[in-house]
């Protein structure tokens, strides 16, 4: 299971955003390049249709693979009332032989995104992850080194975090409760409600890129 | 990683595999040193695919095995033969499988490992919650090297002198050892766990064809 909500920001204000991320997380940025690959089902496999998304890791000097498969989110009103999303998640590390085996068990290609940027993991009531990247698609196959944004001048932010049946109530609070430091320079949301810039974003990363970071929130 | 040949028990033409059979070999191992350890198991699972019509599944692998082996208790092999793919996971990736819905899993085997000295271990093949013999299958490991072009003679001599040691209690069947040809699954020289799940793989195609032969002699 995890914790998650998403917001954009424009290019423009990333580094801002990365100053403020680096003073409240206390930690350093690592560098992301990741290569996603989205497969779905083939037409007779399967009596639902299934996903799993084949995550190559480009930064580390001999790529790494990770497949992953998102499922449903929690549902009731209790999951209505919270403004993060909980869902089921399962992911496993793999050899590199993850893309063939698929293909042969029947899955098909169904987008692939190249996500650069950076991310943050540290400790803050629950094991969270900020993500900030661009999405990018390739004009060809594989392509990874031909990859052109999705939405130029636009930045996808992610905040997760790890939860189970046990403990998501507690890790939904950590989540909120540090989302709203970040609410000056952008609004987060659960996936699939969006919500735009937040008008305040121009002065907040005004007022961070001038202070150099320095003053504490 | 330590080197090791798996072999199984190939009787022959007209008998089958049975636990006699199985307490002799064993004895036959303590006989040249062979010291019980504890119980082991290896567990292989066959995967279905999941299809409204039973008419589809024929477009998809009927290969596809799933193994876990004890000596890499955070990970799960898989292995589609006919297409000589094998893939190295974390054990969590049964839940993945579980949670796609696109394949089932199908009687699952256990290969038991009873008795044996550092090189020497073997086992039955029995169903999940069964104890009927399918089959017996032996692991020989030799830990000195881990390259499997090096081991090759000294493996071969090995296996001459437990032949021998074998054929002096005159068994109806023989240990057979199957070297799958590891290139062709993209895996190198130096012996890694993903050549023993292809191995296990291997050997549960010829146990397979073996049951298969002697059902269509009888019908």
């Amino acid at each position: 299971m995890e914790c998650v909500v998403q917001g954009i920001i424009e290019t423009q204000h990333v580094e801002a955003l990365e100053i403020l991320l680096q003073g409240l997380c206390g930690v350093h940025k690592e560098r992301l390049r990741i290569h996603e690959i989205c497969l779905k089902s083939g037409p007779n496999l399967g009596v639902v249709a299934s996903e799993v998304r084949l995550l190559c890791d480009l930064e580390q000097p001999e790529s790494t693979w990770t497949v992953r498969h998102i499922g449903g989110a929690m549902r009731g009103a209790g999951a209505e009332q919270i403004s993060v999303l909980v869902r089921t998640m399962v992911e496993s590390k793999v050899s590199k032989n993850a893309l063939r085996l698929f293909y042969a068990l029947g899955y098909k290609l169904d987008h692939e995104l190249l996500r650069v940027g950076f991310t943050f993991h540290f400790q803050r009531g629950a094991q969270i992850t900020v993500t900030v990247s661009s999405v990018n698609k390739m004009l060809k196959l594989h392509a990874t080194d031909e990859a052109v944004p999705v939405t130029p001048g636009i930045q996808l932010v992610e905040v997760t975090a790890p939860a189970s049946a046990e403990n998501y109530s507690e890790v939904v609070a950590a989540v909120s409760s540090f989302c709203e430091y970040l609410a000056p320079l952008l609004h987060l949301s659960k996936p699939g409600i969006s919500t735009g810039v937040v008008p305040t974003a121009a002065a907040a990363a005004a007022s961070l890129m001038s202070d150099g970071g320095g003053t504490p929130l | 990683m330590t080197l090791k040949w798996v072999l199984h028990w190939q009787p022959n033409a007209g008998s089958t595999v049975n636990s006699q059979i199985l307490s002799e070999v064993s004895q036959c191992v303590e006989s040249i040193n062979g010291v019980k350890e504890g119980r082991w198991r290896a567990t292989l699972t066959f995967y279905k695919p999941h299809t409204r019509e039973q008419s589809m599944a024929v477009d998809f692998p009927r290969d596809f095995l799933g193994i876990s082996l004890p000596e890499q208790p955070n990970k799960y092999y898989f292995i589609i033969r006919g297409q000589r793919i094998v893939l190295e996971a974390d054990s969590s990736i049964q839940t993945l499988m579980e949670k796609l819905q696109s394949y089932k899993t199908r009687v699952a085997l256990h290969f038991d490992y009873q008795l044996g000295d550092f090189q020497l271990r073997v086992g039955k093949v029995v169903p999940t919650h069964s104890e009927n013999l399918r089959g017996i299958v032996m692991e020989v490991e030799y830990l000195p090297i881990s390259s499997v072009e090096k081991a090759r003679q000294i493996m071969e001599e090995f296996l001459d002198i437990w032949q021998e040691a074998v054929s002096k209690r005159s068994l109806p069947g023989h240990f057979m050892h199957m070297e799958p040809n590891f290139a062709e699954y993209g895996l190198a020289d130096h012996y890694t766990s993903q050549h023993t799940a292809v191995q296990y793989a291997t050997v549960m195609a010829q146990l397979i064809a073996t049951v298969q032969a002697v059902q269509s002699v009888r019908n």
